[in-house]
């Protein structure tokens, strides 16, 4: 499945067999982002738990976000951040403490959901905006990242995945990278073989990269405007 | 979910996470929409970290034999892999010329291809007028010189 950002939002809003499945997805990709504006906003992390929660629950849910969520209106990530500064003037102004339910009932795992997205360090330290950018472009990063494997291993390049995995995802995690004198001769290259495959994995997954952003915006014109706010964004 | 080795996501659990994801969504971007020598000079740095460019770095008298031949494969990879038709273009003059610096500065034959093949892709870079002269004048000398096995 290779769906983007804006196939999965329209499902979720429309009324199909598998809209509950993407509403899920929706709620995974999102939540991150939601959790750490609201928690760089002040809040502690339960409380910031319980609000994201509420605002998958009332917002996202049972006031029908998704549905408003026109591509032809503008950015999600910005309808999104918009929301969620707006629900929590809202729950300042009412300070109500009750258990949120979607109208259609439980989409499940969203416990599950809060303690996938624990706590980057230093996300306090980031403005509320900041925060919640830096969350949204790591999910658009997983989720390019999750279809560059599923594609890799589906077309039998196990060698490429790795290759990327080792020289690319392995020091973002970790900071620590293999060199190409370990890597090479597991596959049986060399290591400027070694390095020009990466080359074709590493375009392959900033195309597919584009492709998810790309998702997001209201015309495809505005990628290199959205890349560029949101690397300035993340620069400050 | 984002702590497995292979997740991405763990990006943001580390506490330069911004640095680490605004570095990615660059040079995404940049590979994305990146010019022929790009992806040239992207390779020649993952073999020799501090080379300016692959003209620089074929043309340095410090790099090594086994330096040359790296970027020999790579260049020769790059030859079909290249994205643009300029990209395989330049690959292809690059790779001719890892071949003749190979030849010129430590006398040694590094490709297996024929003296005829050689010749001509010798004979092409030198007289490319897009290519840097100091890679041209490499490509002439090593027409003068004679065929090793």
């Amino acid at each position: 499945m290779t769906q983007t950002n804006w196939d999965l939002i329209r499902d979720a809003a429309a009324d199909t067999p598998t809209s509950r499945a993407s509403l899920e997805e929706v709620a995974r990709r999102s939540w991150p982002a939601i959790y750490a504006f609201i928690r760089a906003s002040g809040r502690s992390p339960d409380e910031a738990s319980e609000l994201t929660q509420g605002f998958i629950c009332d917002v996202f849910l049972s006031r029908d976000l998704l549905g408003k969520a026109d591509q032809s209106r503008g950015r999600f990530r910005t309808l999104v951040m918009g929301a969620v500064r707006n629900y929590l003037a809202d729950m300042h102004r009412r300070r109500t403490a009750t258990t949120r339910r979607p109208k259609h009932g439980s989409i499940g795992r969203l416990d599950d959901l809060a303690e996938r997205s624990s706590e980057p360090a230093g996300m306090q330290a980031l403005t509320p905006e900041a925060a919640f950018n830096s969350r949204y472009i790591a999910s658009i990063i997983r989720a390019a990242t999750e279809r560059l494997q599923r594609v890799l291993l589906e077309e039998g390049d196990e060698a490429g995945w790795e290759i990327f995995r080792l020289r690319v995802l392995q020091p973002s995690l970790d900071g620590v990278s293999a060199s190409y004198d370990e890597i090479a001769p597991r596959f049986n290259l060399g290591k400027g073989a070694c390095a020009a495959r990466l080359l074709v994995v590493k375009r392959r997954f900033a195309s597919i990269l584009m492709e998810e952003l790309r998702a997001t915006v209201e015309d495809p014109e505005d990628l290199q405007h959205e890349v560029a706010e949101l690397l300035a964004l993340l620069s400050r | 979910m984002e702590q497995q080795s292979n997740n991405p996501g763990g990006h943001a659990q580390r506490p330069d996470a911004a640095s680490k994801l605004s570095d990615t969504l660059r040079w995404a971007f940049e590979l994305d929409q990146s010019p022929a020598l790009a992806g040239a000079t992207w390779l020649t740095r993952e073999i020799i970290p501090d080379a300016k460019d692959p003209y620089a770095a074929i043309l340095a008298p410090t790099t090594s034999l086994d330096a040359l031949r790296e970027l020999k494969n790579a260049y020769k990879m790059l030859r079909t892999t290249g994205v643009t038709a300029a990209e395989r273009s330049l690959a292809a003059r690059l790779y001719a010329a890892t071949i003749a610096a190979a030849l010129v500065r430590h006398g040694t034959a590094i490709s297996t291809q024929t003296p005829v093949a050689l010749q001509r892709a010798f004979t092409e870079l030198a007289e490319d007028g897009g290519m840097p002269e100091d890679l041209r004048a490499v490509a002439s000398r090593a027409l003068t010189l004679p065929p090793k096995a």
